[in-house]
C-alpha cells in the first residue's frame, strides 16, 4: 500500500482522460472537481501511507521526508488546480480560456504522479524515469497556449530541459562507471573522493540545477514562466522546484554524503550567485511573470542554504521552507492568476489601485509577497531564518550576512508592487475583480497557512523530527 | 496571562478593534484607538506601580550582580527544537520605554485626529507598529525581539507611503530599505550569539551566562552596533531619518523619532553591551568618535533646514547621537544618561513633531523663512514650541538638561578601557553642540513665531484645539516632571543598568588575570 498516493493519481489521470471522450463541452465542467477529488483521496492515502518501507526490492520506497514532499506536492497539485478552475470552464472568456482541460488535467495528473515517484526512488533508473515523468509533461503544459509566447516557452523549455537530462545521464553513466551498483544506498561506501567522483557530482548537479533554477542554470525560466499560462507558472514555480530540490537532497544525501562537508564552500557559493542575481534582475522586470520567474529563482538560493553542514537541521529547513514557499507563493499566483484571468494584463503598473478596488484580495497579495520577503509574523521569516541559523551554524557567517543583504534587496521589489496597490491610485475606469468561489476558498487556504506556519510551531517540529530520523535511517 | 504580555496584547487587541469596525465610521474608530491607547497608559501606570512595589527591595541586590533581575517574567515554549521562547518580562530599561511608548501613542493619536484619508488603514497600522515597538521592548527572547523587531518597522513603510508628503514613496522606500539593511546586521549578530552558545537558546538571560570568545565578541559586537545604530540615525547610516521624517505625516513622525530611534539605543545596549562586554570595550572609544561626529553633524545639518521637519529631524540625528554616545562611554553615569536621554528625547520630539503637524494644519507652510508672528494667533502652540525647544537645548528644568548632563559627565568620566584623554576631549567636542543647538532653536523659533506676522491670512488662523491641547499638554508636563525630579525615573533605570557596568567590569577583571 506504499504507492496507493501515486497508484490513485495515475487512476485519476485515465479516468480523466477516458471521461473526457464522452462528455460534451458544458459536461467538461465535471472534470475540475474530478480531478481535486483525485488529488484529494489521494492525499488521504498519504496520511494513512507508513513514512517508512520498501516495494519492488528496494527499488521504492517511503522515508520520512519523503513523506513531506509528497504532501508538499499533493497541496501544490490541488490548490493548482482549484486556482486554475476559472480559466479551465466552459463558461471561461474565449480569450484567455485554457482550452481541452480534460488532456490538461490528465498531463498534470501524470506529471504529478512523477514528482511523487521521485522521493521515493532509490536506483538511478527508477530516478531517471521518474524524473523524465516530473518533466517532460511540463513541456506540453508550458506551449498549451498555441501562441507565439507559449511556442517559445515549450521550444525552449524542452531544448534546455533535454540538455539537463543528457547532463544528468552522463553524471549517471559515470557514478554507474566509478561503482558498478545502480543502487543509490550502496554507492557512497563504494566511491572515493577523486576527480571522477567529482566531475559526476558536478554533472548530476548540474542536471538539477536546472529544474531548481540554480545560476548559471536558470536561463530558461523567464522565457518559460512568462509565455506559459499563469497556471502553469504557478505550478512550475513551486512543484517543479520542489521536485528538484528532493532529487537534489536525494543526491547529495544518499550518493553524494561523505564529501558533502568538504564540499561546502561550493554550495555557499552556488547559493550566492544564486540569489543575488536572481534578486538583482528581479529588481528592473516590469512584466510580474518574469518578476516571479527571478524571485523564484532568488528563493532557490536560499533553499541551498540548508545544505550546508549536512545535518538533519538543514534538511528540516529546507523541507519547512519548501512547504511555506508552496503556499506562499501559490497565494500570490492567486491574485495574479485571477489578475490576468479578467484583465489580460501582466504589466506591475497595472496593479495599481488595487486596494481600493480589492481591499482583501490585495491585503493577501501583500501578506504573500511580504512572506516571500521573509517579514514576520509571516512563515516565511521563520522559514529562512532557519536557513540561516543553519548556515551560521556550520559557520559561514559571511553567507548569512549575504543572505540577509539579499533578503533586503528582494524587499525592495516586492515592496514596488505593494507601491502599485496601495500608494498609486487606480486607473480611469478600472474594475475591481471578482475571484470565482474556488479562487477564494484556495487564497484563504493559501494566506492562513503561510501565516500560521510560522506562529504555530507543530508542522516544523514534525518535519524535524521526521528529519532527524531520516538522517539516521541513512548513516545505518 | 501577565502584565508584560498585556501590554503587548493591548495594542494588538485595538489594532483588531479598528479592523472590525467599518471603514464608514471613521469618528467611531478614532474613539476606538483613543479608548485603547487610553486603556494602555492607565494599564502603563498600573504596572509601573506594581513594578515599583516588587522592584524597589532589590536595588541594593543589583550592585553586584552581574545578571538583570527580571519581574513579571512570563515564559511558553514556542518552538521548543531551538530553543526559542515566547519570553517577556520588565526591567526599569523595559518600564521607562513603555511609559515613553505609551504616552506617545496616545498623543500621536490624538493628533492624528484628523486624518480623512483611508482612517481605518492608517490607525490599524499605526497600532500595528506600535505593538511591534511593546514587543521589542518587553521581550527578552532574542527571536521574538528580532521578529517584534522587523514588526515594528514595516508599517512604516505603508504610513509613510500612503499618508505623507512631498517625495513620499522615495523616502518610504529609502527608510525602510536602510533599516531593514541594519536588521540584515544584527541578524547575523544574533545568530553568531546564538550558535556560540551552543544553539539552544534564545533567551537573553542564559545566554548572558555564556562568556563567548573574545575574538568572536570582537567581530560580533561592531555588527550589532551598527544594525542597531541605523535605526538609532548612527553617523553615516543617518540618512534615512531626515527624509523620512520630512515626508511622513505627524503622528509617524512622532512615533517613528520618539520611539522607534530608541530601539536602536535600546538594541544596542541590551544586546550589545549586554552580552559582548569585552566587545564593547575594544569598540568603544571607536563608537565614541563616530557618535561625536553625529551630534555635531546634526546640530550644524539643523541650522541650515529651511523646512520645520527637516529641523526637527536633523536635530533628532543630534540628540539621537547623545543617545549613542552615552551606551559607547561604558560607564554608569553614561549608560543612565543614555536611557534618560532615549526618554527626554522621545518626548521632545514627540512634541515637536506634534506641534509641527498643528501649525502646518493651519498655515499650509512649513517653511521656516515664510512664517512669522505666529504667535501672536496661536499663543498656546507657540508656548508649548518654546518649551520644546527649551529643553532641547538642554535648560535646566526640562527632562533634557538631566539627560545631557549625565551623558557629558558619562563621556567625560570615560573608562577603563578608552584612551582617558581621548573621551575627555571627545566630550568636550561634543559639549559644543549645546552651542550650536541654541542657535539653530533660538533662531528658528524667533523667526516663527515673533516679529511681525508676514501674511495677512496668518490672521485668520486659530489656536489650539481641545484635543491639540491635551496632546501638546501631556507631552509638556511629562517633560517637566522629569526635569524637576528626575530621580523617579532615575530610580527605575539604576537598578537596571547596574549589572550592564558589573559585567563589564567582571570581564575586565577577567581579562587582566588571564593576559597581563
Amino acid at each position: 500500500m506504499l504507492m496507493l498516493p501515486e497508484l490513485i493519481v495515475v487512476a485519476t489521470g485515465f479516468i480523466l482522460l477516458v471521461l473526457d471522450l464522452f462528455l460534451t463541452e458544458k459536461q467538461r465542467d465535471l472534470l475540475v472537481p474530478l480531478a481535486l477529488a483525485g488529488v484529494a483521496a489521494a492525499a488521504g492515502a498519504l496520511v494513512l501511507t507508513p513514512d517508512t518501507g520498501v516495494l519492488l526490492g528496494g527499488r521504492f520506497a517511503m522515508d520520512p521526508l519523503g513523506w513531506w514532499f509528497k504532501l508538499a506536492f499533493l497541496v501544490a497539485a490541488f490548490l493548482t488546480i482549484a486556482l486554475t478552475s476559472g480559466l479551465l470552464e466552459s463558461a471561461a472568456p474565449e480569450v484567455r480560456k485554457l482550452h481541452s482541460p480534460g488532456e490538461f488535467l490528465t498531463i498534470l495528473m501524470f506529471n504529478l504522479c512523477g514528482m511523487l515517484l521521485l522521493p521515493s526512488t532509490r536506483d538511478l533508473i527508477t530516478l531517471y524515469v521518474a524524473l523524465e515523468l516530473a518533466t517532460i509533461p511540463l513541456f506540453l503544459l508550458a506551449a498549451w497556449r498555441r501562441d507565439a509566447l507559449g511556442g517559445e516557452a515549450g521550444l525552449k523549455y524542452m531544448v534546455i530541459g533535454a540538455l539537463a537530462s543528457a547532463l544528468m545521464l552522463y553524471g549517471f553513466g559515470v557514478l554507474y562507471g566509478l561503482t558498478g551498483t545502480m543502487r543509490l544506498d550502496a554507492m557512497p561506501a563504494l566511491l572515493h573522493a577523486d576527480r571522477t567522483t567529482l566531475f559526476a557530482a558536478a554533472l548530476v548537479v548540474a542536471g538539477v540545477g536546472f529544474k531548481l533554477t540554480l545560476v548559471p542554470f536558470h536561463m530558461w525560466a523567464p522565457e518559460v514562466y512568462q509565455g506559459a499560462p499563469p497556471p502553469v507558472t504557478a505550478w512550475l514555480s513551486v512543484a517543479s522546484k520542489a521536485a528538484g530540490l528532493s532529487v537534489l537532497m536525494l543526491v547529495l544525501f544518499r550518493v553524494f554524503r561523505p564529501f558533502l562537508h568538504d564540499a561546502g564552500f561550493a554550495i555557499a557559493l552556488l547559493a550566492t550567485l544564486t540569489m543575488t542575481v536572481g534578486n538583482l534582475v528581479a529588481v528592473v522586470q516590469r512584466n510580474i511573470l518574469r518578476f516571479m520567474a527571478f524571485s523564484a529563482i532568488s528563493q532557490a538560493g536560499y533553499l541551498l542554504l540548508g545544505f550546508l553542514g549536512g545535518g538533519s537541521g538543514g534538511a528540516a529547513a529546507m523541507v519547512f521552507y519548501l512547504l511555506v514557499y508552496v503556499v506562499t507563493n501559490l497565494s500570490v499566483f492567486a491574485l495574479l492568476i485571477l489578475h490576468n484571468q479578467q484583465t489580460g494584463s501582466t504589466q506591475i503598473t497595472d496593479y495599481r489601485g488595487l486596494s481600493q478596488l480589492n481591499p482583501l484580495l490585495s491585503l493577501a497579495m501583500m501578506l504573500g509577497l511580504f512572506g516571500l520577503a521573509g517579514i514576520p509574523p509571516l512563515s516565511g521569516f521563520v522559514g529562512k531564518f532557519l536557513l540561516f541559523s543553519v548556515t551560521a551554524q556550520a559557520g559561514y557567517h559571511w553567507l548569512v550576512g549575504v543572505a540577509a543583504v539579499n533578503s533586503t534587496v528582494s524587499l525592495y521589489y516586492y515592496l514596488r508592487i505593494v507601491r502599485q496597490m496601495y500608494i498609486e491610485a487606480p486607473a480611469e475606469g478600472a474594475v475591481p475583480l471578482k475571484p470565482g468561489a474556488l479562487l477564494t476558498a484556495a487564497l484563504v487556504v493559501t494566506t492562513a497557512a503561510s501565516m500560521l506556519l510560522g506562529v504555530v510551531p507543530t508542522v516544523y517540529e514534525a518535519v524535524r523530527v521526521s528529519a532527524a530520523a531520516w538522517l539516521q535511517a541513512l548513516g545505518q | 496571562m501577565g502584565l508584560a504580555s498585556w501590554l503587548i496584547l493591548l495594542p494588538f487587541l485595538t489594532t483588531l478593534g479598528v479592523l472590525f469596525t467599518p471603514a464608514s465610521r471613521p469618528t467611531l474608530i478614532r474613539w476606538v484607538s483613543l479608548v485603547g491607547t487610553g486603556a494602555h497608559l492607565l494599564l502603563t501606570a498600573f504596572t509601573t506601580w506594581k513594578f515599583w512595589e516588587v522592584a524597589s527591595p532589590d536595588i541594593a541586590l543589583a550592585k553586584t550582580s552581574t545578571l538583570t533581575k527580571l519581574y513579571f517574567v512570563e515564559r511558553i515554549p514556542w518552538f521548543k527544537s531551538l530553543g526559542v521562547d515566547y519570553l517577556v518580562g520588565i526591567d526599569g530599561i523595559t518600564m521607562s520605554m513603555v511609559i515613553l511608548t505609551s504616552i506617545i501613542i496616545f498623543t500621536g493619536v490624538l493628533a492624528s485626529w484628523n486624518v480623512v484619508n483611508r482612517t481605518k488603514e492608517f490607525f490599524a497600522l499605526l497600532l500595528l507598529l506600535v505593538t511591534g515597538v511593546f514587543g521589542v521592548f518587553l521581550s527578552f527572547d532574542m527571536f521574538l525581539f528580532f521578529m517584534f523587531y522587523e514588526v515594528a518597522v514595516l508599517p512604516m513603510y505603508l504610513l509613510i507611503g500612503v499618508w505623507g508628503t512631498g517625495p513620499k514613496e522615495y523616502s518610504a522606500m529609502k527608510l525602510t530599505l536602510m533599516l531593514m539593511f541594519g536588521s540584515a546586521f544584527i541578524l547575523v549578530g544574533m545568530l553568531a550569539l546564538y550558535h556560540y552558545a551552543g544553539g539552544t537558546t534564545f533567551d537573553l538571560t542564559q545566554l548572558a551566562q555564556f562568556h563567548y570568545p573574545v575574538e568572536m565578541q570582537r567581530w560580533v559586537f561592531p555588527l550589532i552596533f551598527i544594525g542597531f545604530g541605523v535605526l538609532g540615525a548612527l553617523y553615516p547610516f543617518h540618512t534615512w531619518s531626515p527624509d523620512g521624517h520630512a515626508s511622513a505625516p505627524t503622528a509617524v513622525s512622532m512615533l517613528h523619532a520618539g520611539v522607534l530611534m530608541k530601539l536602536g539605543g535600546y538594541g544596542a545596549l541590551r544586546i550589545g553591551v549586554y552580552l559582548l562586554p569585552e566587545g564593547a570595550q575594544y569598540w568603544g572609544l571607536f563608537f565614541m568618535a563616530l557618535t561625536t561626529i553625529n551630534i555635531l553633524y546634526g546640530a550644524f545639518g539643523a541650522i541650515k533646514q529651511t523646512d520645520l521637519k527637516f529641523f526637527t529631524a536633523y536635530s533628532s540625528v543630534s540628540h539621537c547621537g547623545f543617545v549613542l554616545f552615552g551606551v559607547a562611554s561604558l560607564n554608569l553615569m553614561g549608560f543612565k544618561g543614555a536611557v534618560l536621554q532615549m526618554f527626554s528625547h522621545g518626548v521632545m520630539t514627540g512634541l515637536f513633531f506634534a506641534l509641527i503637524g498643528m501649525v502646518y494644519g493651519r498655515t499650509h507652510t512649513r517653511i521656516i523663512p515664510d512664517m512669522g508672528g505666529l504667535a501672536k494667533v496661536m499663543p498656546w502652540l507657540a508656548v508649548c514650541f518654546y518649551i520644546a525647544g527649551m529643553a532641547s537645548l538642554g535648560l535646566p528644568g526640562f527632562a533634557g538638561f538631566v539627560a545631557e548632563s549625565h551623558v557629558f559627565m558619562g563621556g567625560f568620566f570615560g573608562n577603563a578601557w578608552s584612551d582617558p584623554l581621548a573621551t575627555r576631549v571627545l566630550t568636550v567636542i561634543a559639549t559644543l553642540s549645546i552651542v550650536v543647538t541654541a542657535v539653530y532653536v533660538l533662531r528658528g523659533l524667533a523667526k516663527v513665531f515673533q516679529g511681525p506676522i508676514t501674511d495677512p491670512h496668518f490672521l485668520e488662523l486659530t489656536d489650539a484645539t481641545l484635543t491639540e491641547r491635551l496632546s501638546t499638554g501631556i507631552l509638556v508636563v511629562t517633560l517637566a516632571v522629569v526635569g524637576l525630579v528626575p530621580g523617579l525615573l532615575i530610580d527605575l533605570i539604576e537598578s537596571a543598568l547596574l549589572p550592564f557596568v558589573n559585567r563589564l567590569h567582571a570581564t575586565g577583571a577577567l581579562a587582566v588575570a588571564g593576559h597581563p
